[in-house]
């Protein structure tokens, strides 16, 4: 087992632990220590390389999923932490900031604000547009996202497109007098 | 304004002459890693045109465009890519039904004209064609969208089905249903292939709803035997089903049943919306009351006219009662579906035969009272290979001996028995005689033989596999020679020798036999069940040489069933299949064309 991983449970309680390869674990904290054990793996057990922070939007189990990967230079090997928080329906769930630990976690933390709607208070800049400018929108990476009707709403269609439905295309081109559409009407027309 | 914002754009002027600090590219090549999700690619020969990559392109970027030819299974349409919208997340490749469609890592390519941004891949040919090594692909296995494994409904197993006709097949749970449903992409490429072209994807998601009554309502749009086809049918949608490609294709004949089964017939004509049919006068003939004559009744009557349906048997179904043993279709849910019918004021007259003979009504006078006749007579008639010893009475013809079992008349069971023919009546005369030699001697002594090889017997799949499950022996690939008979006139048994192939070069039939591999196989009753002929004597006189016949002394018609004789339509399989769902197409059909012929004005 990798360096840092028994401290992790421990002393802080994880679970579920994924050896994905050597020197590659994924393991899953509770929020309210996540932080100090984040702070653990940096200044104790080598983790000193933040690689990112990412989120996973798991709808169906109303949670919303941090992740953050550690790097141990020395020991080349990587923990991910998984952070499971509460999933709110309009967005707006809260975890402590790391920019103490990793200056460039604001930047993470700015993404993840603006992408999936994650909240971090006190980390510099937070609220600030990080690539998307003058978006009033939900957040595009939560998965009730409408992408389709959001391109639908925004964008105007390139003219000249056309398509055509595959079911319809092949009695056209096998069997042009298909008989259900008339007698369809045909029934509306006698009974009314 | 200072005037330092107003000097500060020409200060760039000072880097004019120093070294740019960007690197000169696209001079240089840059691919992209070995999975990077570029450019597509198609290999338009593999992909069907399902449309399962329009359906989930978040960004519609994707059109289906004609392509290539239309024919069973393959819509001729493929996709067309517009780069302008596409956000390169490859659902499209990842739900694709034939692993055709893939992304290469080509991600650079330039062009002034924006519609070149826009192609189909694999017929506009693209430098990154051939790069198959890299980009993306569907991973296998184990990476689908959907489960390839078909749910399996539970049937009687051999021991307990083997003497007994009670059916064998159980209906889907709700559960297994939606499991089912689930497992379709929508893609309605099964519709054309399916000759009553049934709206399956329409029903299958109705399922999904869990809306049962409007299952029913989409079924009757094509479709008014849904019992019975949920039960026999021979299923040619599931042939296609671009599931099949990768896995088991969907199970679409059991789940119409499912949505049959469901519906209690006591609210049929609430949910189909048929309590109030107003008749408007025409009238109608039907003579014969199998699939076709019963579809061509029911459009009928709901497009507002009198209907009569004139049947030879004592009991309506036509083949599907008198040649589908009970074991795959109980006689109670023909009934279901036939009542139905005769409940919406379809009128009919049982033991009454068409012809020119004592006792019969004729063609004439149906034409004379009617403004309209529709025959759909079938294929009753066995046909006989004609080989010697053929012409002895204890060699039977499968069609009657299946009416027989039906009707419930006496005929001695043997000990051995020898099937000669491997289509799927066959396998029900073969499977049914099983049946009663399990009843009478507590054995089977079966052994069917076809010309075809294991592998190119007409017979469905699993018709000869549970043949073979109840004790059949099924030996395909001899040719009969001759029956052997006793000094007493009763058969002794078939002699057959091995068949190696049934078509010449050009593709003629003509079966080629290995005369010295021969076997002889002990049987006092030999059945020939090798196709059947269709009796239509009943055209015989005045009108016959008004109408033109085509090759097998087919009735040549025009697209609608109408026949030279314009008040004359035929379908079923006296005109095309046979089978039960095309006679329902043909019956449709015929419909719309007797409506057109008597309401031109619609």
């Amino acid at each position: 087992m990798q360096k840092g991983i028994n401290n992790l449970i421990e002393k802080f309680g994880a679970s579920d632990l994924v050896e994905r390869r050597s020197g590659l674990s994924f393991i899953t904290v509770d929020q309210t220590k996540a932080v100090a054990a984040i702070t653990h793996l940096k200044d104790i057990d080598g983790y000193t390389v933040l690689s990112f922070i990412t989120a996973a939007d798991w709808i169906e189990d109303g949670k919303m999923q941090l992740t953050y990967m550690l790097n141990n230079p020395a020991e080349v090997a990587e923990i991910a932490i998984r952070v499971m928080l509460e999933r709110k329906k309009e967005a707006g769930e809260s975890m402590e900031t790391i920019h103490h630990l990793w200056p460039n976690a604001k930047k993470w933390q700015q993404e993840l604000k603006e992408m999936y709607g994650v909240d971090f208070p006190t980390s510099p800049g937070v609220n600030d547009s990080f690539i998307l400018e003058g978006w009033d929108d939900m957040p595009p990476n939560r998965r009730d996202f409408d992408t389709k009707q959001y391109a639908e709403d925004t964008f105007f269609p390139r003219g000249g497109r056309v398509t055509h439905d595959p079911a319809t295309y092949m009695r056209e081109q096998l069997d042009p007098k298909d008989p259900q559409y008339y007698t369809k009407k045909k029934k509306k027309d006698i009974n009314s | 304004m200072n005037i330092k914002k107003l000097l500060t754009p020409f200060t760039a002027w000072g880097n004019v002459t120093k070294d740019p600090v960007t690197i000169k590219d696209p001079l240089n090549e840059r691919p992209g890693a070995d999975r990077y999700r570029g450019f597509h690619r198609n290999d338009v020969e593999a992909c069907v045109g399902c449309g399962s990559c329009e359906d989930i392109c978040e960004n519609e970027a994707i059109d289906l465009m004609p392509a290539k030819d239309t024919k069973d299974g393959d819509s001729g349409l493929r996709p067309m890519i517009d780069y302008g919208r596409c956000c390169w997340c490859a659902l499209c490749v990842d739900v694709c039904t034939t692993n055709s469609l893939t992304l290469s890592n080509e991600y650079t390519w330039i062009s002034t004209d924006p519609e070149d941004f826009r192609y189909i891949p694999g017929i506009d040919k693209k430098e990154w064609d051939n790069n198959n090594d890299k980009g993306w692909k569907k991973p296998e296995p184990n990476y689908e969208f959907y489960p390839l494994k078909r749910i399996q409904p539970s049937h009687l197993s051999p021991e307990d089905r083997s003497d007994s006709f009670i059916e064998m097949m159980h209906g889907y749970s709700k559960d297994q249903a939606m499991q089912e449903a689930d497992r379709c992409v929508e893609c309605g490429i099964c519709t054309a292939t399916c000759p009553a072209h049934m709206g399956i994807p329409e029903y299958i998601k109705a399922i999904r709803n869990d809306d049962l009554e409007e299952g029913l309502r989409i079924l009757y749009d094509t479709n008014p035997l849904p019992e019975i086809c949920g039960r026999i049918c021979t299923h040619k949608c599931e042939t296609v089903c671009t599931i099949g490609h990768k896995g088991d294709p969907l199970s679409i004949r059991w789940l119409k049943r499912y949505i049959a089964d469901q519906n209690p017939s006591e609210r049929y004509k609430k949910i189909l919306e048929t309590e109030n049919l107003v008749s408007k006068g025409k009238k109608v003939a039907i003579i014969g009351a199998g699939p076709s004559g019963l579809s061509a009744a029911h459009y009928l009557v709901q497009m507002g006219y009198e209907v009569k349906i004139f049947e030879k048997l004592a009991a309506a179904g036509g083949m599907m009662r008198y040649g589908i043993p009970s074991y795959r279709l109980p006689y109670d849910q023909i009934d279901k579906d036939i009542d139905y019918i005769l409940s919406l004021g379809v009128d009919i007259q049982y033991n009454i035969n068409v012809g020119n003979g004592e006792g019969e009504i004729s063609l004439e006078t149906l034409g004379n009272d009617y403004d309209a006749v529709f025959s759909g007579t079938g294929l009753h008639l066995g046909r006989s290979t004609g080989i010697p010893g053929s012409d002895n009475k204890h060699v039977y013809a499968s069609p009657d001996l299946l009416r027989w079992i039906v009707e419930g008349k006496e005929f001695e069971v043997p000990e051995n028995v020898v099937v000669i023919g491997g289509g799927n009546v066959a396998m029900d005369i073969t499977r049914s005689m099983a049946r009663l030699q399990m009843k009478k001697y507590g054995k089977v002594g079966v052994i069917t033989t076809a010309l075809e090889g294991e592998d190119k017997m007409p017979a469905d799949r699993e018709e000869i596999d549970e043949g073979r499950e109840e004790g059949c022996i099924i030996n395909p690939g001899w040719a009969p020679k001759s029956v052997e008979i006793d000094s007493n006139g009763v058969p002794t048994g078939l002699n057959v020798v091995k068949c190696h192939s049934l078509f010449d070069s050009e593709g003629r039939f003509n079966p080629q036999t290995d005369e010295d591999n021969k076997e002889f196989w002990p049987g006092t009753m030999i059945i020939e069940s090798i196709g059947q002929g269709m009796d239509i004597s009943y055209l015989d006189g005045k009108y016959k040489d008004q109408l033109e016949f085509g090759p097998r002394g087919r009735v040549q018609t025009d697209e609608y069933y109408q026949t030279g004789l314009p008040w004359l339509f035929m379908g079923g399989d006296i005109i095309k299949g046979p089978d039960v769902i095309t006679g329902i197409a043909t019956g449709h059909k015929a419909a719309v064309g007797i409506d057109r012929m008597l309401n031109p004005e619609f």
